[in-house]
Formats: C-alpha cells, sequence, structure tokens
C-alpha cells in the first residue's frame, strides 16, 4: 500500500512511535508534516517539521497557517503527540496532570479541529488517534494519563459523528507496550506484569500499529469510522 | 476602512462555495436576510459550519487581520451573529472597527 500523493500530518514525529509513523509514511511515498515541541530528527525530501506545541492553540493555529499556505490540505491526520506521568493521584504534580491534559487530549481536539478544515472541501480524510492500553487497563499512576486516552477514543467517535457525512473518517488505535523514551520513564518490571496479563503477553513491535494504521488510512476503510483497535487483546 | 458591501461579499462567497455542493433543490438564497441559524433556518448546522469556516478564512484574507467569529464572545453575542448574512456582517463590522 502506496501513500504517493498524500499529505499526512503526524504530532510528536521527533521521536518514539511517532518517529517510527513518520518513516513508515515517508517509505510508502507520502509527504509527511511533522509537529513537535523540538527540532527535527528526520532529515528526508518529503519530511516538513514544524516546531508546534500542540498544547497551545495559538501555536497550532500558526502553524495551520503556514500549511495552508504551502500545501493542499492533510490527508491523513495522526495524533500521536503525548506525554505521561505516572505517579500515585496523592502526589501527582498538578502542573504534570495539566501537560497530560493539554498535549494528549486538548491538543488532539485542536490538531483534528484544523485538519478537519483541510479535508472539508476535498471530501475525504482519515484521522487516526493514537490511544493507549492504559485507557481499558486503568493502570495506579495513570489516573490522568488513562482518562485522556478514554478522552481520546471518546472524542475520536465524536468527530467521527461531525466529519462522517464529510468522508472524513475517524479512529483510534489503542496501542500496548512498546520501547519507547515514554515507556523507559515507568518501571519496567511493572510493564512487564501488565504484559504479562495481556492475551497476547509481549511488546508492541512497530509493525502492529502500522498495521492497524495502513487499514484505518486505506481508501476501503471509508465504512470503518468511530472505532478503538486495542492491540495485544486489550479490550 | 472595511465597508459592509466589502463584508457582506465574503460572506456571499462562502454561501455561494456552500450552494457548489448543495443539490439543486437544496441551493440557499445568497440575500442578506437569508435565515442561517435559528428555527427558520434554511441550511443544517453542517451547512452553517461550513459558512463560518470560509467566512473567517476569506475575511482573514480580505481584510488583513485574523477574523475569528468562533470564539466565547460570538456565541454569547444577545442576537447571535449567525441569524443571517446582516446580522454576521454587523457582527463583523465591530470586529473590523476593533482592529483599526
Amino acid at each position: 500500500m502506496g501513500y504517493e500523493g498524500k499529505t499526512v500530518l503526524v504530532t510528536g514525529s521527533r521521536r518514539g512511535v511517532g518517529k517510527t509513523i513518520t518513516q513508515h509514511f515517508l517509505d510508502k511515498g507520502a509527504t509527511v508534516i511533522g509537529f513537535a515541541k523540538g527540532e527535527s530528527s528526520i532529515d528526508h525530501p518529503s519530511y516538513h517539521h514544524f516546531q508546534v506545541d500542540v498544547g497551545v492553540p495559538a501555536e497550532v493555529q500558526a502553524a495551520f497557517g503556514q500549511i495552508a499556505k504551502a500545501f493542499p490540505g492533510i490527508d491523513i491526520l495522526i495524533n500521536n503527540a503525548a506525554v505521561l506521568t505516572s505517579q500515585y493521584a496523592m502526589i501527582m504534580p498538578p502542573a504534570a496532570a495539566q501537560a497530560m491534559l493539554n498535549v494528549n487530549l486538548f491538543g488532539a481536539f485542536m490538531v483534528s479541529r484544523e485538519a478537519a478544515k483541510t479535508m472539508r472541501k476535498r471530501k475525504w480524510g482519515r484521522i487516526i488517534n493514537i490511544g493507549s492500553m492504559a485507557a481499558s487497563l486503568e493502570p495506579i499512576g495513570d489516573s490522568v494519563y488513562a482518562a485522556t486516552k478514554a478522552g481520546i477514543s471518546t472524542m475520536t467517535n465524536v468527530f467521527a459523528k461531525e466529519l462522517g457525512p464529510l468522508n472524513v473518517t475517524c479512529n483510534t488505535v489503542g496501542i500496548t507496550a512498546i520501547d519507547s523514551d515514554m515507556l523507559a520513564q515507568l518501571p519496567r518490571h511493572k510493564i512487564e506484569e501488565i504484559i504479562a496479563g495481556l492475551p497476547v503477553p509481549r511488546f508492541a513491535q512497530a509493525d502492529d500499529i502500522l498495521n492497524v494504521i495502513d487499514f484505518f488510512a486505506s481508501e476501503r476503510s471509508s465504512y470503518i469510522t468511530a472505532q478503538t483497535v486495542f492491540l495485544g487483546g486489550v479490550n | 476602512m472595511i465597508s459592509r458591501d466589502e463584508v457582506l461579499a465574503v460572506i456571499y462567497a462562502a454561501m455561494e462555495s456552500l450552494n457548489e455542493e448543495l443539490d439543486e433543490g437544496s441551493k440557499i438564497a445568497v440575500a442578506a436576510d437569508t435565515k442561517l441559524f435559528g428555527a427558520d433556518a434554511v441550511i443544517d448546522s453542517l451547512s452553517l459550519v461550513s459558512i463560518i469556516i470560509d467566512v473567517e478564512s476569506g475575511a482573514s484574507d480580505a481584510f488583513g487581520f485574523p477574523v475569528v467569529l468562533t470564539d466565547d464572545r460570538a456565541i454569547n453575542e444577545p442576537v447571535s451573529p449567525f441569524t443571517s448574512p446582516d446580522a454576521l456582517a454587523d457582527y463583523m463590522l465591530i470586529l473590523a472597527a476593533e482592529n483599526e
């Protein structure tokens, strides 16, 4: 499956899962716009980096103003940017909790909002949001993170209703643990305990995630919307 | 100074753009008193959203400053600016005057 002629926006493109997804679309012929707080970590002629904090609405809107001048619109949006602080609620720093709400949920909302405007005219689009097993498993320490990821699924489903008439589908991939910078912040043994309890008791591989993204992004999936697909047997 | 005719031209362009997407029998009158919002609106909510987005974008390009119609202020106006092109033009002229 190729993505020639498609413009893909990936948030959190600088590292981890976002970088893997970005590289995947580039390898398949897409033009990729990346949003990340830091500088670009990807060197490719079809990659266009924007330094954006998705949790700041003005930065998101300013970036879309620039995109409107240089690109025909967004065909596929991957809302991947997320931050994670795992801590007992009673000692969770309020600023860390707020940051998770701003980036994981509000950021995805703002980017989807602006991207949907560009999909509207062309009557085609795919919004694919990166959820998490935390939304279903509700692990200790993840009160806010899990809530933001549950919120992502709900938000996605409402977007699906609003954008369905415009031939824009909206779905969520609920990913399990994958080796990344984000995962490295958590105690390894705790992650391994959670993984051991899954129907498919292993860490996710990049291709597990890319497989579902390709499915949601495909032309044939125009009748697939408002769905959350969890990996590894989480439900 | 931005004139009322210039503002209405932007609104009418958005309505024409909507008409291009509507079936022949559903096309709306491009006129100042066409009901866009409220009980007697001639378009559905998604079509209104479409007009608002096009007006925001068109007005920002035409007037040279960001025109935001979807903030709390617009929603809290005693008479909705989205009731008709006339009402929307009134509201946009206020925004333009504040920007000068």
